[in-house]
């Protein structure tokens, strides 16, 4: 079979996944669900199997191939087909989304056992992977959407899958909103490529853009950077980044999979596959970089504060995808997407055992309660701390290459580069500060009740409250389900952490400097017309920036083990001396109140006044002449005044657009 | 050439229901059934059997109806309204047998009244005279009148006025722009209401732009637009479901269909001389239904603010005056038309379970409706034109279109995709997640609910699949019904500097106006 065969079956598998699962929703008994489930994921990945066979066989210059199904939309100009690329970077992404993914459905087969909505767990998990597959394979910016906009409602309704809970169905829009602001700006993007292409193929916009546009056009900067919205709202960049901790509300291995491996690095094979634009317009990639820093640096200053565990982890998800922005905007592609699979794996590890630990903690997160589970729980301990290993960038684990690969390359670069360059470096000490933070607050230390219990071999169920509102649970849509499942108890989890447990570990040997350039090299058809494919820092830098790297990660780790272990008071300590600072991090640097003064309170004073004043007097009292009067505008005052946050959102798109507009006004002069 | 076939799909209707009336309540509403189902049958027939590749009308009918006045019985079909014929005839279907099955109240008159409307507005679709068009389109009136008056909820009376009046004013508007338009247009008393006829023999520029702005009162109020929109609260709260459903879904499509099939080619000269004045009522629309869609408590509002924002977008489209922008808007009328009957039936059905159409007493329906959620999601996935959806095409296409020549105005209606997330989204939450009221009443579609609901969902979810089928069938009606506005110079002096470098609609864009 060809590799675009192939491409089309590695779309089929999870489609017919999701329409098995969601149309015979009533038939599969037991934990049948589940096993449809990763079986079509795991086909998935076997088709992608195939396409890695096929592309290996031809020839490197004839890497790249496009398979048309139909004709999608044809009108005056506008032509898009429904239409799959296959080349070394689709492949690469399809093999890391589906394997993981295959990793997770296996994990969740157990972790979900006893949900009430099992089957419409793996139907939501399969249409997820589905629309993950279909962003990745897209040829054409219309197919692209497609996927991307699937993704974020996948996201939506596993975010909200415990619809019961409001803290999780607000978690759920608010996600979907930004990501729908995303959705915009990449449109807004297609369209200011396709007036100066009139393509809307990838290859046909690559191929037109060196004659329409010049070296960074006004357009095709507008371009980029709209582009980049999207990349930032998928990817939780600042500033768009406020639903990814939020979005926490969902199902462990939800995290897991959307929120750390696939959906979340959307925006950096975006980035990535962008590439000919965004060198063409390097203005914009400047952004993309600077986005970049300033996200990996803030969001590990609040990983140092947040208390939630899963928070944590997903502020630090936030961080290494600024990492992996700012490798693909400084032109390091093999790096940044080196980073993104191996992110993929000690990320998802992390998650898992975090899962787990939570399942044994009775569905309670806050670090403050937790402690001593070293004993209690051997296997999750062992694969948390690899994961932890990995992320801090301890020497020889995967994300020690990976990571110091992208910041080498940043130095490289030079000029201002370098205090990027910096600022991911100090982040990198910080990153195995709270990697270690966790493990020695979760781990360590006194065991409490639950830990003791699990010791004696009885699992702690707890009582079903929603740790955020304290609000009882309904156990039908149940949060997770009347009964937990730890790794220790449950084999389909340990099967799905001890691959990633392994590969956390020996991944970073695709691409040790001087020794292996596995994954570079295979990348290499695709970004071969990149300017910067033969600038590389040189080998010896590149071990400088390692040894720089692995000791600012044992230092963390160092700092992080005399504050949580020698010295167990050093913490409240620190937190009474310098109080600003910690509630300015704990409250995740106001970037909620932020919104909520601009955009919110004015959107919903616009509501108001819309609904009492534009609506009674005007358009009921004056055109109508209508007996319409105070009494309305006197109800509605009233009822305006519940109003929910969601609406700010969709007035930061007006301000933004607002911004682009300006930015017209100033060009055009 | 004269055939019968449109005679019989736009009478067929009214002929059943005037049997009905005669006939047994139990089989004559089965009987005004049958005919929607007829002529829905005869609407697919058509759109198989449609050749795409011919710029021109197709079927149609063609004889002296008052020929002193030179009036013509004229039908016919092209792109532009094969599938504005098939949403009539789809929804007529689909509502007619949601009122077979309940109404007890006087269910004669009811479904003869029914049947009547469905005339009335496939009447409205098919003419090829503009008197005709005026007689339809004020035809229209008279069943929903009753329809209203007789079977509408709450304050029904207050909704009727309201309605009938607002109609009205814009029905005479245009009646008085039709008859200007057919004297002034007319040299030397020979007199033609024909449209092909009237698009040959153009007006004066000043003419022009008071006669469009008769046709535009009516159609704007009949979308209806910011601020034209008075009529729309009460009557949407009054109205009976299957009722609003062909009133939301066809009905508004008319006014909306007539800028397209009667002011672009007819007045030229006065929609460019407008353009920017529709524009700007369009994207108002846009911003301030969607702001209010999302500040209401009650359902049916939600979507009749969201409403007034699609057909913003729907007018945005048509005065883009590029044929991306038609060609989107067209789409978008048959797209909203079957999410927005769509959604009035589930809404229906939501309304039964909570016992009240306030989304504060609505919550957590999903527990025990699991098809009932998963077909409103996928609804309200496509009213918020998500991509994969048929309204993301149009959507895209509309703001493609926009965006040529107005950058600025598509930018600021983009704004409404994302808001248009708001609404929809928290429409659906509020319904169908979080807990249960305890007044409500939550369960699962009933067989009869789901055989009207689901084949408008499956509809939707075909046309995202494969929108091409539209698109290849419209193309040459829109391109040739855009073309004389969009090369139409503006009479006054002060527009002279209205970009015109370029045609805009010929293939790819040009690229010039963002250039720096």
């Amino acid at each position: 079979m060809s590799a675009t065969g192939y491409g089309w079956l590695v779309l089929a598998f999870p489609l017919a996944g999701t329409l098995a699962l969601a149309l015979g929703w009533r038939l599969w008994p037991g934990r049948a669900a589940g096993w449809i489930g990763s079986a079509a994921i795991l086909g998935s990945f076997a088709a992608s199997l195939g396409m890695l066979f096929e592309l290996l066989d031809r020839a490197e210059d004839s890497r790249s191939l496009v398979g048309t199904a139909y004709t999608y939309a044809d009108t005056a100009g506008f032509r898009a087909d429904m239409s799959i690329l296959v080349d070394p970077l689709s492949v690469f992404m399809c093999l890391v989304v589906s394997g993981v993914s295959f990793l997770i459905h296996v994990y969740s087969v157990a972790y979900m056992t006893s949900d009430r909505g099992y089957v419409r767990f793996f139907a939501y998990l399969n249409f997820f992977v589905f629309s993950m597959l279909l962003l990745i394979l897209a040829a054409n910016f219309v197919v692209l959407l497609m996927g991307w906009a699937f993704v974020g409602a996948a996201s939506y309704l596993l975010i909200s899958f415990w619809y019961r809970r409001d803290t999780a169905t607000g978690a759920g829009i608010k996600a979907f909103v930004i990501n729908v602001i995303g959705d915009v700006g990449l449109v807004v993007g297609a369209f200011l490529l396709f007036d100066g292409t009139g393509a809307l193929d990838y290859a046909g916009v690559f191929e037109e853009a060196g004659n329409a546009f010049g070296r960074n056009d006004g357009q095709l900067v507008a371009a980029c950077v709209m582009l980049l919205v999207g990349a930032f709202a998928k990817s939780a960049q600042v500033p768009l980044h406020t639903w990814l901790p939020d979005a926490m509300e969902g199902p462990t291995p939800v995290s897991a999979l959307i929120h750390a491996a696939t959906m979340v690095t959307a925006g950096v094979y975006l980035i990535a596959r962008m590439h000919p634009l965004f060198e063409l317009a390097p203005a914009a990639a400047d952004v993309g970089a600077v986005v970049g820093t300033v996200t990996l640096l803030i969001a590990a200053t609040i990983a140092l504060a947040a208390t939630d565990l899963k928070r944590v982890i997903a502020y630090s998800t936030m961080s290494q995808i600024g990492y992996m922005v700012l490798g693909v905007s400084v032109a390091a592609y093999g790096a940044g997407l080196f980073h993104l699979m191996t992110h993929a794996f000690f990320k998802a590890l992390l998650f898992m055992g975090a899962g787990s630990v939570i399942a044994a903690m009775g569905g309670v997160q806050s670090l403050d309660k937790m402690g001593g589970f070293r004993k209690a729980m051997p296997f999750t301990f062992a694969t948390f701390t690899i994961g932890a290993l990995a992320l801090a960038g301890f020497p020889l684990m995967s994300g020690f290459f990976s990571k110091d690969e992208i910041l080498a390359f940043t130095l490289n670069r030079g000029g201002g580069y370098v205090v990027l360059a910096v600022a991911g470096y100090l982040a990198s000490g910080l990153t195995a500060f709270y990697a270690f933070r966790m493990v020695f607050r979760v781990f360590f230390g006194e065991p409490v009740p639950e830990a003791r219990e699990l010791e004696r071999g009885h699992l702690h169920h707890g009582d079903p409250a929603n740790p955020a509102t304290g609000e009882k649970e309904d156990t039908e849509v149940g949060f997770p389900g009347p009964e937990h499942h730890v790794a220790e108890q449950a084999w389909p989890m340990k099967a799905a952490m001890a691959p990633l447990a392994l590969l956390a570990i020996v991944a970073g040997t695709l691409g040790i400097p001087g020794v292996t350039d596995t994954l570079e090299h295979f990348l290499e058809p695709t970004f071969e017309d990149s300017r910067f494919l033969e600038t590389h820092p040189s080998e010896s830098s590149e071990w400088l920036g390692l040894a720089l790297g692995g000791g600012l990660a044992l230092l963390g780790i160092a700092v992080a083990a005399l504050v949580y272990l020698r010295r167990p008071g050093t913490a409240l300590q620190l937190r009474e001396r310098f109080s600003t600072v910690h509630t300015f991090l704990s409250n995740k640097w106001y970037f909620d109140e932020l919104f909520d003064a601009v955009f919110v309170r004015p959107m919903a004073a616009f509501g108001r006044f819309g609904r009492s004043i534009i609506e009674s007097v005007f358009v009921q009292g004056v055109l109508v002449g209508g007996t319409v009067g105070a009494v309305r505008v006197g109800t509605s005052l009233a009822r305006a005044i519940q109003t929910g946050e969601l609406r700010a959102y969709a007035f930061l798109l007006v301000s933004g657009l607002g911004g682009l507009v300006l930015y017209f006004l100033i060009v055009s002069v | 050439m004269f055939t019968i076939h449109l005679s019989i799909v736009v009478f067929l209707p009214f002929a059943a229901g005037l049997i009905a009336a005669f006939l047994p309540a139990r089989v004559g509403r089965w009987l005004v059934v049958a005919a929607t189902l007829g002529v829905l049958g005869y609407a697919i027939a058509m759109i198989a059997d449609f050749d795409g590749d011919s710029g021109g009308l197709q079927y149609v009918t063609d004889d002296a109806w008052i020929s002193e006045l030179g009036i013509r019985y004229q039908l016919g079909v092209d792109g532009l309204n094969l599938f504005l014929i098939a949403l009539t005839a789809l929804l007529w279907a689909a509502a007619t047998l949601w009122a077979a099955l309940r109404t007890e109240d006087r269910p004669r008159l009811f479904m003869f009244n029914m049947a009547f409307a469905e005339t009335a507005v496939l009447g409205a679709f098919c003419a090829q005279d503009l008197a005709l068009f005026v007689v339809f389109f004020d035809l229209m009136l008279v069943p929903f009148y009753f329809l209203i008056g007789g079977w509408g909820e709450g304050d029904r009376v207050r909704a009727t006025t309201r309605f009938t009046i607002y109609t009205l004013v814009g029905s005479l508007l245009m009646l008085a722009g039709a008859i200007a338009l057919g004297v002034l247009a007319g040299p030397g008393g020979d007199l033609s209401f024909s449209l092909a006829v009237l698009a040959e023999r153009p007006l004066e520029a000043g003419t022009q732009q008071w006669i469009f702005l008769l046709f535009a009162a009516a159609f704007l109020v009949k979308a209806p637009l910011f601020p034209l929109h008075g009529w729309v609260v009460d009557t949407y709260r009054a109205t009976p479901i299957p009722v609003l459903v062909v009133l939301s879904a066809a009905l508004s499509k008319v006014g909306v269909y007539g800028f397209l099939r009667i002011v672009l080619p007819i007045l030229p000269d006065a929609s460019q001389h407008f353009q920017d004045l529709m524009i700007i009522l369009a994207v108002v629309s846009i911003l301030y239904g969607s702001v209010l869609a999302f500040s209401q408590d009650e359902a049916r509002l939600v979507v009749a603010y969201s409403s007034i924002a699609q057909l913003g977008f729907i007018v945005l489209g048509i005065f883009s005056l590029s044929e991306l922008g038609s060609q989107g808007a067209l789409m978008q009328m048959v797209n909203h038309g079957l999410v927005v009957g769509a959604l009035f039936f589930i809404i229906a059905v939501l309304t039964a379970r909570a016992g009240s159409t306030s989304l504060a007493r609505m919550g957590g329906m999903a527990l025990r409706a699991p098809v009932l959620a998963a077909l409103f999601l996928v609804v309200a996935l496509a009213t918020l034109a998500m991509p994969g959806s048929p309204n993301f095409v149009a959507e895209i296409l509309i703001l493609f279109g926009t965006f040529e020549d107005k950058l600025v105005y598509g930018l600021v209606a983009s704004a409404g995709v994302a808001l248009a997330a708001v609404y929809m989204i928290r429409l659906f939450q509020r319904s169908m997640h979080n807990r249960t009221e305890p007044s409500a009443e939550p369960r699962e579609l009933g067989g009869l609910d789901l055989a009207v609901i689901a084949p408008l969902t499956v509809v939707i979810v075909a046309l995202g699949v494969y929108p091409q089928v539209m698109l290849d069938r419209t193309d040459e009606a829109t391109t040739s019904k855009v073309e004389a506005a969009a090369t139409a110079a503006d009479g006054s002096p002060s527009a002279a500097e209205a970009p015109q470098a370029g045609p805009p609609g010929g293939g790819a864009p040009p690229g010039v106006q963002v250039q720096p």
